[in-house]
């Protein structure tokens, strides 16, 4: 069995959470979000897209935290930066993810 | 999705009265429309379209390096020392991902840097053509935007759009990527675009300002821990002017020094794992930390949840995104640091007793020069060196550095008077920035001295500019510090690895004063401590490109240093 050296201090919370992002129609836009969510430490549970009338998409995100120092307000602001993501925010009730 | 272009061009706009311009053209006119001067560029097949137009631009001077990585890093220091945008091109393939460290460079340090590269044609992206990657794909985590153009006739606003997110707000680097059918169409047609529609906050509001001058009134010991924001937010009049208002000390990050001078008297140095004593104290004991431009790396918190534990936090940063990312603030001022600081009015602190604390300690831990060169006797002891050198150099020399022991002894050592002074590869933490970075910087600055101070690892990874010194003639100070070792992994070797010294040793290193002059550069070797200030004349007043080859005990090392995952209070000492 491998033993990992971790910091403690960034131990995975098991943190869920659900995350509404919108994108322009833009290349590249929905590949930038969907890396960004991942590369700053979180997992996908699900993943939905849908394109609304004024062109722009919905990306619906069901996420938990892998372990890192982010937390999901600090990654919609993170998601924001992006250029041609037009907002992100969490939606839903956080909860605990229930460990094994 | 569709493309980029589909989304922000507005109409399009047909010009009949003007003959057809290809991609090329239009891109080359687009970056004269922009301000560029100078480019720095390698080259090849997938390029070639737009190397085919250049010579019929002569406001755009084309520095050729002899590696891509080095004409990104030489756009970096270019872009450093003017403050401007930096450009550097290269062709598909090996070309595109041999920029791939300079744009992390860009991108960790926030630099703003526009890449263009050249692609295969469109009709073959996606066959794993020859010199066909994904340079797109492979960059998304390390720029701030990115394109590929589909149509000649967005390239004027796709332009205008990446020199303006390059530059505002956090800057950071912005690729465009060229497919060779692209530059090589023919087009009448001009697509408008729109100003780009985010808003971002001037300024932190006012409830808030209030609120951070409130805490600023009653600390009893509060700290300003300053970062590269500082210079690239335009915040260093309004710093300085802070500082002398509220009279309160001062520690930096490595992208902090020079915002406020080496010598001033509130400012107690850099802090973090090769930080002074007087700084990484300070911040163990503040109880106000007032965090302008910097964003808790690492390397200056050490163990996070140990850094400035009694401190409450008041954090400005024109990137929001790093609020509360790494430490929870009382307050946060967003928007321009520049605005923010200048806004800030709590009055003089009321903290005389920690006041003299702190420069009580700066005093007591003042570096011991003659003496650590006395023990070092015959030998060069480095950091001696550099202290006598930067202030030998006129007051506005520039140094650039590698990365590694030598990196931080000029960090601590050297003499900074403005940001623009010091330029170094602080997040990456490249080796072999420190020479294509010097002479971009000294393109971009002819009027400065620039000096860059290189190791004998570091030195070799980007050694084939010293071609690019000597083309144009560029009058670069090299200072080559050779211990004949990697040394500050040598370091970590000896301190943390039980002495295993596993392959840092470098003593078959060339002779760097022959490989210089095979270069047709001015090179000479000072191998003992008697030779130091005339090898620092001869640096000096050498008018051309000069290295300066410096023997050094490969046992000397870096103090002090806090061991990783530990709290700054641990500083290790010789």
């Amino acid at each position: 069995m491998t033993q990992l050296q971790r910091d403690k201090t960034f131990e995975p919370s098991g943190v869920q959470g659900k995350l509404k992002i919108v994108l322009h129609d833009v290349s590249g836009t929905l590949i930038r979000a969907l890396g960004t969510i991942e590369r700053r430490g979180y997992d996908y549970r699900d993943v939905h897209c849908t394109q609304r009338v004024d062109g722009d998409f919905d990306l619906l995100v069901h996420i938990e935290d892998t372990g890192g120092p982010s937390n999901l307000d600090t990654l919609c602001k993170q998601l924001e930066r992006l250029y041609n993501v037009v907002s992100a925010e969490k939606v839903g009730r956080r909860k605990r993810a229930e460990r094994a | 999705m569709t493309t980029a272009t589909q989304f922000e061009k507005q109409a399009t706009e047909k010009i009949a009265d003007r003959p057809p311009k290809s991609g090329s053209q239009l891109l080359l006119e687009s970056l004269v429309d922009q301000g560029v001067e100078t480019i720095f560029g390698y080259p090849g097949g997938a390029i070639m379209p737009v190397y085919d137009v250049l010579p019929s631009i002569p406001e755009l001077r084309h520095i050729l390096c002899r590696h891509e990585q080095g004409c990104g890093m030489a756009a970096i220091g270019y872009a450093r020392a003017t403050g401007r945008t930096g450009t550097a091109f290269a062709t598909s393939g090996p070309g595109a991902t041999n920029l791939i460290t300079a744009i992390a460079d860009a991108y960790l340090d926030s630099v703003p840097v526009v890449f263009i590269t050249g692609q295969v044609p469109t009709n073959l992206m996606g066959t794993d053509a020859f010199q066909e990657v994904d340079i797109f794909g492979m960059t998304l985590p390390v720029v701030k935007h990115s394109y590929i153009v589909r149509d000649p006739a967005d390239i004027p606003g796709m332009v205008a759009e990446a020199y303006f997110i390059a530059a505002e707000g956090r800057p950071g680097p912005v690729l465009i990527d060229l497919p060779k059918d692209v530059a090589n169409a023919m087009t009448t047609e001009r697509h408008k675009w729109r100003p780009y529609p985010k808003v971002k906050p001037e300024m932190g509001q006012s409830d808030y300002i209030s609120k951070a001058e409130e805490l600023m009134r009653e600390a009893k010991k509060p700290l300003f821990y300053i970062g590269g924001g500082i210079a690239q937010g335009d915040g260093v009049a309004e710093l300085r002017d802070l500082v002398e208002r509220t009279d309160i000390p001062v520690v930096s990050t490595l992208k902090g020094l020079g915002a406020m001078p080496s010598d001033h008297p509130k400012f107690l140095g850099m802090l973090g794992m090769h930080g002074l004593k007087a700084a990484n104290y300070a911040v163990q004991e503040c109880d106000l930390l007032i965090v302008a431009g910097a964003r808790f790396d690492d390397r200056a918190t050490g163990k996070l949840d140990t850094f400035a534990p009694h401190a409450k936090v008041i954090h400005m940063d024109i990137d929001i995104a790093e609020i509360n990312k790494l430490r929870q603030v009382d307050v946060y001022l967003d928007g321009s640091l520049k605005k923010n600081l200048a806004a800030l009015n709590p009055g003089r602190s009321e903290c005389d007793d920690w006041r003299a604390l702190c420069y009580g300690r700066r005093e007591e831990y003042v570096w011991d020069y003659e003496g650590a060169q006395a023990k070092a006797s015959p030998g060069v002891y480095a950091p001696k060196l550099l202290h006598d050198l930067s202030r030998r150099a006129d007051d506005s020399a520039i140094f650039t550095c590698d990365v590694g022991q030598h990196q931080m002894w000029v960090a601590q050592h050297c003499y900074f008077d403005e940001p623009k002074d010091h330029i170094t590869s602080g997040g990456l933490g490249t080796m072999g920035f420190g020479l294509p970075a010097g002479l971009g910087a000294k393109l971009g600055a002819p009027e400065r001295t620039v000096i860059t101070v290189s190791g004998d690892g570091s030195i070799m990874m980007n050694i084939q500019e010293l071609a690019t010194l000597y083309r144009y003639g560029i009058p670069l100070k090299i200072v080559l510090l050779d211990n004949s070792v990697l040394g500050m992994v040598r370091q970590w070797q000896e301190v943390f690895f039980d002495k295993n010294y596993s392959e840092t040793n470098l003593d078959d290193n060339p002779d760097f004063a022959l490989v210089a002059k095979a270069f047709q550069i001015d090179a000479f070797t000072v191998n003992t401590v008697d030779e130091v200030d005339a090898g620092i004349d001869r640096l000096l007043n050498t008018d051309g490109p000069v290295l300066m080859h410096v023997k050094i005990d490969p046992n000397e090392n870096v103090w002090p240093l806090v061991p990783p995952g530990r709290s700054n209070a641990d500083m290790m000492e010789r």
